[in-house]
This record gives structure tokens, C-alpha cells and sequence, in this order.
């Protein structure tokens, strides 16, 4: 029993109520009813935001924000997938590396930020390293986990139309474990944007953390919440993307996102 | 009481015009889609019309209510509860005092045959005992029209036997108003005294059949020719629709 | 039922599968403790096992480790509080009524993928350096999965569940409370279990940031005056509340859902 007459209402639906939210916000302030000092006004968030965007400045930012996060990621996608998946066709994989990954499960991944400073300087690599090491927990769960659950008779169908154990590998155990990968991508691609976050804030010279601690340090409230909602903004559009893209070659898959 | 409901937004009816008299047992029956779920929903009051009235006792329909009863094919109990408390759910809402609800807990409870079973839980049943619990927990509000949406076709075949009898000797002792609706032909003209055959896409009624002959309590259906004349004709008649709408392309 | 392609392991006895499990973390620790000694790494970034832990017992045995564990659970707890009272019935409402979900449904979508930590500057501002600041971070950072998965909790509550008892007679409040309340538990507790590990998360990083006391001040003080060890064992600490508060969580469930099937 379906509605039809909501389909083209959908994208403008989801946009209202931020409008909304914005409208009230610019309203309260336009009243007075919330200082300055408490919240900007949208107005003049929208105009820092807009002088960040048309100097320029933010672009360098937000270029090393997104290639800390994008290579770390980039890392623990690759390294994750290939670990998890040899972990649940090889025992011996899955001996060695089980308890290192036992280990560090519990460990909140932020509170290792100030070690991997210490071991690989303070510069980029130990940013890319502690955000490499964040987002493989989840991926390689995932692929870990999804592997493990093949159908069994895809993999004897497979076999027994001749399929050497290396193919097998790369025609039917990776394909059969996408869905499960992609999700655990997701995740990944979440807390990339936060331990990037909690390590330019701790200690950096340049990123959009940076930038809001320092805007935020200073006092220049402004400029801080105009990077916040700009740091918003590129949160969502990547996760956006990245379910949109999810769909494109993964259509076989039905996601219930 | 008279039910004239129309179509719904993907025209799921069409042009339904049927009247049920008190005491009647109407059964209806048709192909998959014909929609007579969804009239039974719009007269439990789930759904509304999109045009047409509803009419109970001469007052339209305007939601769901106690005195229009349903038992559901699958997840009618509250896995929570017990035996005992799905039951009593019904009860609490009319303020009923704790003895006087045991008192009719403990007699649903007997009327279907589950003596013991009272502080089990749901998924300690069979689905054929769980079936007996739905009965028992919407005959306990006392409805005036039981509303039954295929309540047996998750069950096999003995169990579901045995549930039909359970059900007419129910309806026997208490004569309520049944709307009993299956794809099943057999259970159809088994169980009820009017027959409603439904024609698919869009639903819409094909026919009414009357019963004419009395079924004697243990009586073996199977036997009696006019059962089987009957059930005959009603299979053929839906029959029929299943096979004009393959032919007509529509999966079924 | 799928089959696995897992090899099965066929343990005698219940013993020998413990030692199987804790083996290889034994195993990768003695390594640890060997390549530190051997001076392989760097032992002034990676001490030596056996240090860690004898700074460890050190720390909880003079009770200098108890005033910053008190002060990073309390803070977690009552902004997982908080965002329990508000989240939970919050993502129901959203799941029952159209309006609320349609209101907040995107602004939720949108806040999601932003890490609230960059908020800390904001809410040192509004709340202060100390304790309020990193609690109400605390709050804003669990509402959302709590709210969410309240939501899809109260919103997957089968028609059938809430049309019987409406067809007994039950009101619209106690279709709520009696009907959707239960069958959504199963999705807010889960929901409840990523929070509590969100909860001490982001208690860890505020202190990390903003200062003040709790854990996460404690460690990275000991970094900055290269006591490594100290900082180790305050991870330590951090990780082992961490996993404490999850296994209790995940225990309480059986309390809370136990009538609960898996899938209803």
C-alpha cells in the first residue's frame, strides 16, 4: 500500500526542518534573545564562512584534513580487508593476529594520539598511523566476518566447476563479503573524521580541527562555528557519497539504507 | 450491520457492497491480492476507505475497537506476557478488578482447551496452541463480530482440522458474528454459513454462496455430498481468477 | 541455516579453551616484553610490559589512580544518563508519530557524520572548563545513537502487535507504554550498549583537550613529562573500565530483555 505523492517530497522534506532550525536560530538572534557572546548569528557565521571560502584559506585546510583522514582510511581499507579475509580462511593468519587486535579493542583509539606522537613525531604520520589503526578495528571485523559466513555451497559450487583455491579467494569469497565490508567502511569512515578531528586539536599546524581550536581559542567565534558547520557539511556529503557510489556498484545487493 | 467499502489508494477494492447479518459465520475466500485482507482490515477499522462508508450497528466505522474483535495469522501474542497475561490484556483497559479477571482468564482459557499452559510463554507454544491463546485472548473482550485474517494457515493440516472445529463449536456455544477470511476453499465452506468469493486485481466480490446444509458436530465433511458439491463449485469459481489473472500476465 | 566455513575446533574441555583464548595475547605480550628489553624499540616509548605493570598496581595501590577514574565515570555516566532520559523517548516519539519523525529525523542525519568533539571549543565556552563542559559533550555524543536506535526500535514494532491490542480496546498512551515500549526494547538496548562505550570515549578525549581532571588528563600529563609508564597504565586503567562497563551493560541485558526471542 504505497504513497506515491511523497517521492519528489523527499530530498525538499529532509531540508525543511534544518531550515528551520536555521531560521530560529537567525531569528534569535536578530531579537536578541541570544547574545553574541553565547551564539553568533547566522548571519555572521555565513559571512565569516563565506570569507574563509573566498580567500581561499580554508581550501590548504581542509586539503591536509582530507588527506590524513583520506590516507588512513585509504590504509586501514586495504590492510583490513586483506587481514580479515586471510584471518578467516587461515587459522594460522588468525592465530597470529588475533590477540594484537584483542588488545587494542578496548583501547579508545583518541587516547593514542599522544603515543603515536611520541614514536612517529608530531608531524602527519603519526595523525595518518593512529587514524590507519582507528578504522582497521571495524573493517576487519567486518571482512573478518563476513568471509567467515560464506554460504558454504556458493564455495562448493565454485570448486566444482574447477575454481583453483587462489581464484576462489578473489571470485567468490571477496564479492560474497562486500555488503558486509561496505558497512564496516562506513563505520571506518566515521571515526576517521573523529580521531582526525581529536589529533588536530591536540596537536597540529594546519586542518580544519586546527582551525576550530584555534578560531575557538582566540575567541573568534564566528570563524569557529563557520568551520564546524563547514566540517558538517563535508561529513555528510562523504557519507552521501559514499552510499551513493555503495549503490552504483553494488546494485546487485539490496541495502536497506 | 452493512459494509459497503470502496477502493483504497491503489485501488485494492472495487465496488464491494456486502451486509452481514448477526450471527452469521461469512467466510471469504479468493486468490492472493483479491484484497480481502484489506477488507477485513477496513472493517476492523485499521484502514480507512478512500470512498464509500463502513457501517457497524448502523454507526460508521472510525478505528479499531472491542467490539470488532481480530485474530491474526502470525505475531498475535505479546512474546512478554504470559499465556495468561495476553489474555488479560484486553481486560485491564476496561478496569476490570483482579479476581474477576482471573475468573475469565481462567474460563477463555478452558473454552480453548489449555488447561495448565496458563504461566507459559509464547514461544514455549506450537504455532497451533499459540493460534488457540489469540482466540482465547480476543473472545475474552467479549467482541460482538470476530474478525479472523487467515487464522490457521500458518498451521499443518491435522491442527488446523482440529482448529476449525474448536472454532465452530466456539461459535456454536456463543454465536457471535464471524468474518473469517482464507485462501483455503475447503476451510471456507467448512466454517461458514455465507460464502464470499473474491476476484483479484482489482479485489472485488465474484459471488456469494449460502450454505444450505447444517454440519453436525464431528461430523465427517468428506462424506456429505452437498459438502463437496459445494466445495467444488467455489474451487472452480476461484480457480478461475487464478487462472484469468496467469494469463493475463500478473504474477500471483 | 547457513553453514560456516570455519573449521570447527572440537575443545575437550572448558579449560583448555580459556587457555587457547589467552594464549596468544600471552604469547604477543612476552614478545613485547622481550623486544623492550632487548632494546629493539625504543623503551622510553614502548617500557616494557612488566613495568607497565608494576607502575599499574603502584598507581592503584596508593590511590592516586582513584580520583581521576571517580571523575572520568562519574562524568560518563551522567552524560549517558542524560542522553538515555532524553534520547529514548525521544527516538520512540520519532518512531510513533510522523511529525516528530519528520522533523527530526533529517537534523539527526545531518548531525551525525560531525564529530561532536569539535564542538569542545563551543561548549568550554558555554559550560566552563571543568566538569559541565565535557558532561554535556558527553550527552550530545550518546543522544544519537540512542536515538536512533530508539527509533528504528519503536518504528519496527509490527502493525499486527499494535492493531491487537488496539482491537482490545487500548488506548493510544497504553498501545505506548504496554505494546511498543517492550517490543522496542531490544533496539534501545542495543542502542544503550554503543552509547556506554561512546560515553567513556568521549570522556577520555575532552580530558585530553580541555584538561581538568579524569583519565585523560592524567595520561596526557604523563606523556608531557615523559612518564610514559604512568601513561601506559592509565590507558591500561581506561581500557579495562572500558571493556568492565561494556561486559556489565551487555550482562544487564539478559535482565532487562528476557523474554526476548532474538528476532520477535
Amino acid at each position: 500500500m504505497t504513497t506515491p505523492r511523497r517521492t519528489w517530497l523527499g530530498p525538499l522534506a529532509s531540508v525543511a526542518p534544518l531550515l528551520i532550525v536555521l531560521a530560529a536560530w537567525q531569528l534569535a538572534s536578530a531579537a536578541g534573545a541570544l547574545p553574541k557572546a553565547v551564539l553568533p548569528a547566522l548571519t555572521d557565521v555565513a559571512k565569516a564562512l563565506a570569507a574563509l571560502i573566498g580567500s581561499g584559506e580554508i581550501f590548504p585546510h581542509t586539503l591536509a584534513s582530507l588527506a590524513r583522514a583520506g590516507t588512513g582510511l585509504a590504509v586501514a581499507v586495504v590492510v583490513g580487508i586483506a587481514l580479515g579475509i586471510a584471518m578467516a580462511r587461515m587459522r594460522v593468519v588468525r592465530l597470529a593476529f588475533e590477540p594484537f587486535l584483542l588488545l587494542i579493542y578496548p583501547v579508545p583509539k583518541p587516547a593514542l594520539i599522544p603515543l603515536f606522537m611520541i614514536w612517529l613525531g608530531i608531524g602527519d604520520f603519526s595523525k595518518i598511523a593512529v587514524i590507519a589503526l582507528g578504522c582497521l578495528l571495524p573493517v576487519v571485523t567486518a571482512a573478518f566476518n563476513g568471509a567467515r559466513s560464506v554460504d558454504e555451497v556458493l564455495l562448493w559450487s565454485a570448486r566444482a566447476r574447477g575454481v583453483s583455491e587462489r581464484r576462489l579467494l578473489w571470485r567468490v569469497v571477496l564479492p560474497a563479503t562486500l555488503p558486509q565490508i561496505a558497512t564496516g567502511v562506513r563505520t571506518a569512515l566515521a571515526i576517521s573524521i573523529i580521531i582526525l578531528v581529536s589529533s588536530e586539536f591536540l596537536s597540529s599546524q594546519e586542518g580544519l580541527g586546527y582551525l576550530i581550536s584555534s578560531y575557538g581559542g582566540v575567541g573568534a567565534d564566528d570563524s569557529m562555528l563557520a568551520v564546524v558547520i563547514y566540517l558538517a557539511a563535508i561529513g555528510y556529503a562523504l557519507d552521501r557519497l559514499y552510499l551513493a557510489a555503495l549503490r552504483r556498484f553494488m546494485s546487485w545487493h539490496a541495502f536497506a539504507h | 450491520m452493512r459494509y459497503g467499502a470502496g477502493a483504497n489508494a491503489v485501488t485494492a477494492l472495487e465496488r464491494i457492497d456486502l451486509s452481514v447479518d448477526r450471527n452469521e459465520f461469512v467466510t471469504i475466500v479468493g486468490p492472493s491480492g483479491c484484497g480481502k485482507s484489506t477488507l477485513l482490515y477496513l472493517v476492523g477499522g485499521f484502514l480507512a476507505p478512500s470512498a464509500g462508508e463502513l457501517l457497524f450497528e448502523g454507526a460508521p466505522i472510525r478505528g479499531p475497537g472491542p467490539e470488532r474483535g481480530i485474530v491474526f495469522q502470525r505475531y498475535s501474542l505479546f512474546p512478554w506476557l504470559t499465556v495468561a497475561g495476553n489474555i488479560a490484556f484486553g481486560l485491564e483497559e476496561r478496569g476490570m478488578r483482579a479476581a474477576e479477571r482471573e475468573r475469565v482468564v481462567a474460563e477463555h482459557i478452558r473454552l480453548v482447551h489449555l488447561e495448565g499452559f496458563a504461566d507459559r510463554y509464547p514461544r514455549e507454544l506450537s504455532g497451533g496452541m499459540q493460534q488457540r491463546v489469540a482466540i482465547a485472548q480476543t473472545l475474552a473482550c467479549q467482541p460482538a463480530v470476530l474478525l479472523m485474517d487467515e487464522p490457521f494457515g500458518a498451521l499443518d493440516a491435522q491442527t488446523r482440522r482440529i482448529l476449525q472445529d474448536e472454532l465452530r463449536r466456539i461459535w456454536r456455544r456463543d454465536t457471535k458474528t464471524v468474518l473469517f477470511v482464507t485462501h483455503d476453499v475447503e476451510e471456507a465452506v467448512a466454517l461458514g454459513t455465507r460464502i464470499v468469493v473474491m476476484a483479484a486485481r482489482p479485489g472485488r466480490i465474484k459471488e456469494i454462496a449460502t450454505r444450505d446444509f447444517e454440519v453436525r458436530e464431528g461430523e465427517e465433511l468428506e462424506a456429505n455430498p452437498a459438502f463437496v458439491a459445494l466445495k467444488l463449485r467455489i474451487w472452480r469459481s476461484v480457480k478461475e481468477e487464478v487462472d484469468a489473472a496467469r494469463s493475463a500476465g500478473i504474477p500471483l | 541455516m547457513r553453514s560456516r566455513t570455519e573449521p570447527s575446533q572440537g575443545e575437550p574441555s572448558r579449560a583448555a579453551g580459556a587457555l587457547a583464548r589467552y594464549l596468544p595475547i600471552g604469547v604477543l605480550l612476552l614478545a613485547w616484553e622481550l623486544v623492550t628489553r632487548l632494546g629493539w624499540v625504543n623503551p622510553f616509548v614502548f617500557p616494557p610490559v612488566s613495568e607497565i605493570l608494576l607502575r599499574w598496581i603502584a598507581l592503584i595501590g596508593d590511590g592516586s589512580m582513584f580520583t581521576p577514574l571517580k571523575d572520568t565515570l562519574w562524568r560518563a555516566l551522567t552524560g549517558l544518563a542524560g542522553a538515555i532520559a532524553v534520547g529514548v523517548p525521544l527516538g520512540i516519539l520519532m518512531g510513533r508519530q510522523r511529525w516528530a519523525e519528520w522533523f527530526f529525523e533529517p537534523l539527526f542525519s545531518f548531525a551525525f557524520p560531525l564529530p561532536k568533539i569539535a564542538l569542545i571549543p563551543l561548549f568550554v565556552q558555554w559550560f566552563g572548563l571543568f566538569d559541565l563542559s565535557k558532561v554535556m559533550l558527553i550527552f550530545t555524543d550518546c543522544l544519537f545513537p540512542l536515538v536512533v536506535f530508539s527509533y528504528h526500535g519503536a518504528k519496527g514494532v509490527s502493525p499486527i502487535y499494535v492493531w491487537s491490542a488496539q482491537a482490545r480496546g487500548a488506548s493510544p498512551w497504553r498501545v505506548l507504554r504496554r505494546v511498543v515500549l517492550p517490543m522496542a526494547l531490544a533496539s534501545v538496548y542495543d542502542g544503550v550498549l554503543v552509547a556506554v562505550v561512546v560515553a567513556l570515549l568521549v570522556a577520555v578525549v575532552t580530558e585530553m583537550v580541555s584538561g581538568g581532571s579524569g583519565l585523560g588528563q592524567t595520561m596526557i600529563r604523563a606523556y608531557r613529562y615523559g612518564d610514559v609508564r604512568t601513561a601506559f597504565a592509565t590507558l591500561l586503567t581506561i581500557s579495562l573500565i572500558g571493556a568492565a562497563l561494556y561486559r556489565v551493560a551487555q550482562a544487564l541485558r539478559g535482565r532487562f530483555l528476557s523474554w526476548h526471542v532474538g528476532e520477535a
